[in-house]
This record gives structure tokens, C-alpha cells and sequence, in this order.
């Protein structure tokens, strides 16, 4: 009898000891939420220019995570290396006739057009460098919409032949996605995909237009139809 | 066989239940059309940044409708569309009238991506289902001699959609359909709750997908 009351005790120990530690996970996945950014990143079809192109990626480029505590809501990362990178590759390669990438590059602090230098190789028409300068996001409970929206700030800088900064634009990409019943992650995903696929369709669309840009093709001799 | 005999009422029951839904469809056809069997057709909900924009539901079932019952439609997804025509048909991007066509098709590749996928129609849904009204209450208990709920809630709903139908081969507006559809949703707390529901958002998709076939083949009514 008494064997058997202790027998109990142990099971009933053992299940306390289970529902605290199943507790404590369901509460630690409650409190971060990863976004690993997946989705379809098409190629544009854009009017490609007869330049040779280099192109570098800054390494936070390359790796861009973004990292935030929300009150009351946790700890979100979001991370878009890989697609994001792989996106503007193909942009590039579809917008200038070559693309060469290169690996390392001082790049100049300033951000004024007609200043800073970077060493530009011969063969080349000049260099551009996208940059990341902001990426946000807001849930439904801080907006008080039943949506998730994401938006991401692109820098585009391009330098000459010469090595002159021609080119420094801010493009901002949005997207937006509705709560999904798969979950927050889900949702954020498919409003960051949204922001990249806005965003680069500013950039293949937009850079033919852009007056600095237009500036620089005529002073490269490139007329645009 | 009484327990299929009480299926039996609880269905008939349930399906009596179903709220009502008054629809209206308008049609303005500003040319003929006619598709081949081996063109296309594919369904764009108008996006925006605002709150409101067609929900994806609406012209998932529009497609739904589309494909199946007497003459189906080949229909080529929205997905793979704005893949295929990637940056053109972006939220930000996409024509917003049937002028722009010609300046889109001198784009590099967007007239040749056009013609392999055989699309002929291009059909943007404009459009949302809101709630209008609401009212009344209901209030559930569950004690340990039982529970239950009582009173009588409802809700009313507009659905009010518009698809303007563009025409890639001659590269102008077709035409337009407009469905509206409202009804009001009751939830009666009867010891258990039941549901009375009015589906304006169902009854515009099917009245809308209903004309735009017939629109599209030239069928007339």
C-alpha cells in the first residue's frame, strides 16, 4: 500500500515535471518569432543597357537581419540574406548587358552626389552598391489593421567611370500580407516578399528615369529610347 | 434508420436556415469577344495600400467558378502571371486603364511572354464584402447543472464587386461587370447556438463568374 502511494507520488511528480518544461516551451516559442524570408522573387523583364556593370554587396547586405522587441509581443528576427541577395543578382544581370561582382571595396562615408571615390577597374562603366538602410515592420496589434506590413528603405548608389558618386537614391519597397491562420511568421514573410518585389520593381523600372541616373547615361554617351 | 431520419432533418433543417442574399449584376459590353480553345484568361484582384482591397477569397472562387461546369475557361494563375510579367503588374506598378496597354507592350518581352501563355483576357476585380449593420447580443453560461446560450445577434453584409475585362489581342477594355449582393446573418442562442448565414460574398462570386462567362464566349443571354 504504502509502495503504491509513493508509486503514484513519482507519477504524479513526473507529470508536473512534463507540464512545466511542455509550459515553459510553448511560453519561449511564444516570445520569439523567426522569419526565415522565402518566397518568389521573379526576374524582371526590363530593357537591358549596354554598360558593364560592377556590382558590390556589402557584407550586411549579403547577410541582412533584422532584430526587434516589441513590447508585449517578444523578440522577432527577420532574415533576408539569401533571397534578397539572389533577387538582386538576377536584377542586375537583367538590367546592364555585363554584371561583374566584385568581392571587396572601400566604400566612401559620404553620401553626396559628386563626392567620395572608389577605385572603379578599366573595363568597367562604373559600380553600383545596394544597401539596406531600414527595414521595419508592423503587426496588427500596433497598427490596429488586420494586416502584417513591411517596408524596406534600398539605397542605390552608383559611381562613375571615374569614381564618382553619379548616383545616391533612396527606394522604399511595401508590401503588406492579411493575418494568416498559419501563423505571424507566415504573414510577416509574405509582407517582406511583397516589400522586396515593390521595392525592385522601383529599382528596374525606376533607375531608367531617375534624372541623376539619366545624367550619368548621357555623360556615358547611352541614349535611352 | 431513425438516426438517418434525424440526419435527414437536421440537414433540411440547417439548409432552411441559410440566410437570404438579394444580387444584382450589370453588364456594359463595349465590344464583342469570343475566345479560341486554346486561349486564356486570367483573374487579377486590384490590390492597393489602403486597408481595403479585393480579398484574395473573392477571386480564388471566381477561378473556382470559372474552371468548372458547362464550358470551363482555361485560366492562367495570378501567381505565376505577375511572376511571368514581373515588375508590370506589381500593386504599384500594374496599368491602371486600358490606355496603358499599348505602352506596356512595347516593354521588352511582355508581348512575347503574352502570346506563349496564350492570354487573351485580362479580368481585374475591384471590389470588397463590408459589414454594414450589427446588433443585438448573445450570452452563453456553463454552470455545473449545464450551460447554454441565449439571444440573437446579427450582422449585415454588402458585397460589392466590379470586373473590368481587357482585351490583350486588341489591346482595349471589353467591358465591365458589376455583382452586388447583401443579406443579414443571424446567430440565435437557443440553447445552442445557431448560425442563420447570409453569403452576399458567395452570392456576388457566383453571379460574377456566371455573366463573365457568358461574356466572355459571347453567348447571349
Amino acid at each position: 500500500m504504502v509502495n503504491s502511494k509513493s508509486g503514484d507520488q513519482v507519477i504524479g511528480a513526473r507529470l508536473l515535471a512534463v507540464t512545466l518544461v511542455a509550459a515553459c516551451l510553448i511560453l519561449s516559442a511564444g516570445c520569439t518569432t523567426n522569419v526565415e524570408v522565402k518566397g518568389s522573387l521573379p526576374t524582371p523583364l526590363v530593357k537591358k543597357l549596354p554598360l558593364n556593370m560592377g556590382v558590390y554587396y556589402p557584407p550586411e547586405f549579403r547577410n541582412f537581419t533584422h532584430r526587434e522587441k516589441i513590447f508585449e509581443q517578444g523578440t522577432w528576427t527577420v532574415d533576408m540574406g539569401t533571397q534578397n541577395l539572389e533577387f538582386f543578382r538576377n536584377m542586375f544581370a537583367a538590367m546592364f548587358d555585363q554584371v561583374v561582382e566584385i568581392q571587396d571595396l572601400d566604400i566612401p562615408s559620404g553620401d553626396e552626389v559628386g563626392t567620395g571615390t572608389v577605385s572603379v577597374p578599366e573595363n568597367l562603366d562604373g559600380i553600383i552598391i545596394p544597401e539596406i538602410a531600414k527595414y521595419g515592420f508592423l503587426t496588427p496589434k500596433i497598427s490596429g489593421l488586420n494586416f502584417f506590413s513591411a517596408s524596406i528603405h534600398y539605397r542605390i548608389s552608383i559611381y562613375d567611370k571615374t569614381g564618382n558618386l553619379a548616383v545616391n537614391w533612396v527606394v522604399v519597397g511595401y508590401g503588406k500580407s492579411p493575418t494568416s491562420m498559419f501563423g505571424s511568421s507566415e504573414a510577416l514573410n509574405d509582407a517582406t516578399i511583397l516589400a522586396i518585389r515593390d521595392g525592385g520593381a522601383r529599382i528596374a523600372i525606376g533607375t531608367f528615369q531617375h534624372p541623376a541616373v539619366l545624367k550619368w547615361l548621357r555623360a556615358n554617351n547611352i541614349a535611352l529610347d | 434508420m431513425k438516426l438517418r431520419l434525424t440526419h435527414i432533418l437536421l440537414l433540411s433543417l440547417l439548409i432552411s436556415l441559410a440566410g437570404c442574399v438579394t444580387s444584382r449584376v450589370e453588364q456594359l459590353r463595349q465590344s464583342n469577344t469570343g475566345m479560341a480553345a486554346d486561349e486564356a484568361l486570367v483573374i487579377l484582384g486590384r490590390a492597393n495600400y489602403s486597408e481595403f482591397e479585393t480579398e484574395e477569397s473573392f477571386t480564388d472562387c471566381i477561378v473556382s467558378a470559372l474552371s468548372r461546369g458547362s464550358n470551363p475557361l482555361n485560366l492562367v494563375s495570378e501567381d505565376d502571371f505577375k511572376d511571368q510579367l514581373y515588375p508590370w503588374f506589381e500593386a504599384r506598378t500594374a496599368p491602371t486603364s486600358a490606355d496603358d496597354l499599348a505602352r506596356l507592350f512595347a516593354q521588352p518581352g511582355v508581348s512575347d511572354q503574352i502570346e506563349n501563355t496564350k492570354i487573351r483576357y485580362l479580368a481585374w476585380i475591384d471590389g470588397q464584402t463590408v459589414t454594414t449593420d450589427q446588433g443585438g447580443g448573445i450570452t452563453c453560461t456553463i454552470s455545473a447543472a449545464g450551460g447554454g446560450c441565449f439571444g440573437m445577434s446579427y450582422w449585415e453584409e454588402d458585397a460589392s464587386y466590379e470586373a473590368s475585362i481587357w482585351d490583350l489581342k486588341t489591346l482595349s477594355n471589353a467591358g465591365q461587370i458589376v455583382a452586388d449582393a447583401n443579406g443579414t446573418s443571424y446567430l440565435a442562442g437557443l440553447v445552442i447556438p445557431i448560425p442563420i448565414l447570409a453569403r452576399p460574398g458567395n452570392a456576388a462570386c457566383k453571379a460574377l463568374a456566371a455573366q463573365l462567362k457568358i461574356f466572355l464566349l459571347d453567348t447571349p443571354e
